[in-house]
């Protein structure tokens, strides 16, 4: 594949700018990554990240509430935001010719939130956040699978042992103070990465960067990143039924592992694909197209790089097939995998599905520019963009088979069952 | 504070340039080289969707699209995704209402060998029994998974709800339990034998080709496909009249998905444009008058939003939103009191141009990607939409004034006769619709 471009630069506040041009399409995307998710959340503050995330979008010193979206529509552009464990991240597409736009908007409210911030704006967005936690937990099928998850994998103690998208009763207690707090703490160019991909012109971008950017001031005290210090194992099977709106029952399997970025994460990630991806993967050939004992099944590996991550996967249950015995042909295709090692087939699948998959990603420049601000946020590391598929390729059979030992095992291991609620006991 | 950047000179951009063959068999073939890309895309359309099965046997079409990428007489379904996936191709087989597609994204020096497999699937499909019965039994699964989420039975009730008794397009186009239960793979033999056929399909191929080469390739797999195929019906979109309220019952639910409309415009319809560019001021874009009133200034909901879905008959035109379950009845009314504002009075010339600019400035960033590109030929294809279509797409669009937007939302939107259709807790929420005033109201189950 062709190596992506890559300029670094930092400002003197201390925010980190990565420039790749790219001046096949007249368009530009900017992407900033704030270094704070909800794992930096205090007890009694779920889902604050992303309630704040929210409060992004309703104005800032020099912007209307709603103008952020309607200046970046109106120059045809897309944009959006996003707030996950370890991050929050804000990104537009827009036309060359219209970049500085984004930076100004970007710029704007990191320098000068709080004076758009009032009361009416926060309870709406917490109305608004309420609901989104509706549509996509509360009132959905199989909705509280990642909540239930991480509080079993994660101790109590622990920065991912809550959701991203918090507690009602949490988002309830949210107020303007928590907005300026976290503002000031989070909101600084020395805590975040802002990356600008496609067309435009070098030096005329940087100018504008420092221009915009270059004013605001750094947060000298930055708190120290949490304590996700973790056990690398659970130590035990933990196991927990539970009764739902729903018409089949699924069962979800998730592992404490290493985290996002090690070699024994990229094995993990690959395991994943061999398992999951495609008609050819273990788990769809054996469970759905032979046995017939499932109706679908999906692996995947959490980016994640606090300290553990999850090994996580799921399998939805045909009729009149029992959860004891969907898992325990599941199990039994991990444990072959673990034991036997995967083939040079499986090997040779994943990698090229894998290479015409980040190809295809790549092609998007919105994709690129999210790529390179998490690699350097994460990491520090831009150029990993240009090894994913080495790295991807470097993963051998052994590394597989002995990353499946070390964190896919019994007693490591939390399994959640979805079951129809009338037919629960 | 400095204040809103001026923007710098645009770049001109153009839709990528494409050439049309047809061979002797008829088969149409849509070349768009790109030279810069590392990708190709190639879809493979057939008049073999929804519109053309008999109703009798409603879901043999998605059925046997589905069917095709379970291997080929040469293949079994093991060898087949195998043979594929170890090239990095994840090939794809679907159907909708006006076309059935197979296709694939994949490095581009693998275009000979995936086409080989594509034509292999599509001419010479295994039609495995045992196959068929597997996804004979997933999608009977998928419609219980359906039924069990809320927004997806909002979705289908609302269609069944909206068009008259015995009108495919109140189905789903995969099907539904009476029709898919019997279906056998004979019928999945004989529908692939009568509609998949060259004069009714047509390749589509974009990215990193040579259109020389592409040509001779696609001549080589599919030149000697032999066959002529029926096409579709035409499907009459009679609606149900009348404003009425219908709320499927969902126990416990926290949220109330709601489903506001009536039937729409067709693909060939002259007010296309206009009817594009009002939706998107109405509900299509984070500013439209839905999405500001009941998320940005009410609260009420994650997000609201307005769509027609144009199709060779009529489709819906929909405005939907999830809201919590408390606020359900003023939901409505405020729903309802925007499809009557859109029509009362034009917007302003400053309300349109934003969406306008949104519509004309956006159009490159959909055609990143090799797969958006094929797409967009799609409907050039099935439709025999203008050749130039995308490259008049944007003049089209700059053409819609508020004059035109307003005589379009008269035209097309009739909150008077619109379906309101609500999944929710019929318990919470049926005394006080019924005390509403916002028409006759029915309360169904789940079912």
């Amino acid at each position: 594949m062709a190596e992506i471009p890559i300029q670094r630069h930092l400002l003197d506040n201390g925010l980190r700018v990565v420039l790749s041009r790219d001046p096949r399409a007249p368009l530009v995307a900017v992407n900033l990554w704030y270094d704070v998710g909800s794992k930096h959340e205090k007890p009694g503050k779920t889902g604050f990240a992303h309630l704040f995330e929210h409060m992004m979008f309703q104005g800032s010193a020099n912007v209307e509430k709603g103008q952020h979206f309607s200046l970046v529509q109106a120059a045809g552009g897309t944009l959006n935001a996003s707030t996950w464990l370890d991050r929050t991240n804000y990104f537009e597409t827009l036309p060359g010719h219209e970049l500085e736009l984004a930076l100004w908007l970007e710029a704007d409210r990191m320098a000068s939130l709080l004076p758009a911030m009032t009361q009416e704006k926060l309870d709406n967005q917490r109305d608004v956040v309420k609901n989104e936690r509706r549509w996509s937990v509360d009132n959905q099928p199989y909705g509280s699978w990642d909540e239930r998850m991480q509080a079993l994998v994660y101790p109590q103690t622990h920065p991912y042992h809550h959701s991203t998208i918090g507690s009602m009763e949490d988002l309830s207690a949210a107020s303007l103070d928590d907005v300026a707090e976290f503002f000031a703490t989070y909101y600084a160019p020395n805590n975040a990465v802002l990356t600008v991909a496609g067309d435009f012109e070098t030096d005329a971008a940087m100018a504008m960067v420092e221009r915009h950017f270059g004013p605001i001031p750094a947060n000298a005290a930055l708190p120290p990143p949490p304590d996700m210090t973790v056990e690398p194992r659970l130590g035990l099977e933990v196991r927990e039924t539970v009764p739902d709106q729903v018409p089949l029952p699924r069962i979800y399997l998730a592992h404490r592992t290493p985290p996002f970025g090690t070699d024994a994460f990229d094995a993990l990630d690959v395991a994943a694909d061999i398992l999951g991806s495609g008609r050819a993967s273990r788990l769809y050939a054996s469970l759905v197209r032979e046995q017939r004992v499932a109706q679908d099944a999906s692996v995947f590996a959490f980016p994640i790089v606090g300290g553990a991550s999850m090994f996580a996967l799921w399998v939805t249950a045909r009729p009149g097939v029992a959860p004891e015995k969907l898992e325990a042909a599941t199990l039994a295709e991990l444990d072959r995998l673990a034991s036997d090692g995967p083939t040079d087939a499986d090997l040779e699948r994943v990698r090229n599905l894998h290479a015409a998959h980040v190809a295809g990603g790549l092609e998007r420049i919105s994709e690129r520019a999210d790529r390179l601000s998490m690699y350097t946020c994460l990491f520090d590391q831009p150029e990993r963009i240009n090894s994913e598929i080495e790295r991807w390729e470097a993963v051998d059979a052994g590394r597989v088979a002995a990353a499946l030992g070390e964190s896919v095992r019994a007693d490591n291991r939390v399994a959640l069952t979805f079951v129809p609620a009338e037919a629960a006991p | 504070m400095i204040a809103r950047p001026v923007a710098g000179a645009p770049r001109p951009y153009r839709f990528p340039d494409f050439a049309r063959h047809r061979l002797a068999n008829g088969l149409g073939v849509w070349l768009v080289p790109l030279p810069d890309r590392e990708l190709v895309s190639i879809h493979l359309l057939t008049d073999a969707g929804a519109a053309a099965e008999d109703e009798a046997r409603a879901g043999i079409a998605a059925l046997t699209a589905q069917l095709l990428v379970t291997g080929t007489r040469r293949l079994d379904a093991a060898d087949f995704a195998e043979t594929t996936e170890r090239l990095g191709i994840d090939v794809g087989s679907e159907s909708s209402w006006d076309s059935a597609r197979a296709g694939f994204t994949a490095l581009g020096s693998k275009l000979e060998e995936g086409l080989a497999l594509l034509a292999e699937m599509i001419r010479t499909p295994r039609l495995d029994p045992k196959e068929f019965d597997r996804l004979k039994a997933e999608r009977l699964n998928d419609i219980l998974q359906a039924r069990a989420d809320p927004g997806r039975l909002a979705d289908e009730s609302f269609l069944r709800e909206v068009f008259a008794d015995g009108i495919p397009y109140g189905r789903p186009s995969a099907g539904t339990p009476e029709t898919v239960e019997p279906l056998s793979v004979d019928d999945a033999s004989a529908f692939h034998a009568t509609h998949y056929a060259p004069d009714v399909a047509d390749v589509v191929i974009a990215g990193a080709i040579d259109p020389d080469a592409a040509l001779a390739a696609v001549e080589r797999h599919l030149g000697d496909w032999e066959g002529t195929g029926p096409g579709h019906r035409t499907i009459e979109p009679l609606r149900r009249g009348g404003r009425r309220v219908v709320l499927v019952d969902r126990p416990s639910s926290v949220q109330s998905e709601l489903r506001v409309g009536h039937v729409g415009i067709d693909r060939a319809d002259a007010r296309y444009f206009p009817a594009l560019v009002m939706a998107a001021l109405l509900g299509g874009v984070f500013g439209s008058r839905l999405n500001l009133r009941l998320r940005e200034e009410l609260g009420y909901t994650y997000g609201a939003r307005c769509a027609f879905d144009p199709r060779r008959a009529a489709g819906p035109f929909t405005a939907s939103a999830a809201v919590q379950t408390e606020v359900t009845v003023d939901a409505i009314r405020e729903l309802l009191g925007q499809l009557e504002r859109i029509r009362e009075a034009a917007p302003g010339e400053a309300e349109l141009a934003e969406v306008r600019d949104f519509l004309v400035g956006v159009f490159p960033l959909r055609f990143e990607s090799t797969g958006g590109i094929a797409g967009a030929i799609e409907p050039v294809a099935v439709y025999d939409l203008p050749a130039d279509w995308w490259h008049t797409y944007r003049d089209s669009l700059e053409a819609v004034g508020t004059a035109e937007v307003h005589a379009v939302a008269r035209e097309l939107v009739r909150p008077e006769d619109a379906l309101v259709l609500l999944t929710g807790d019929a318990g919470k929420l049926r005394a006080e619709l019924e005390g509403a005033d916002l028409g006759p109201v029915e309360v169904i189950s789940a079912g």
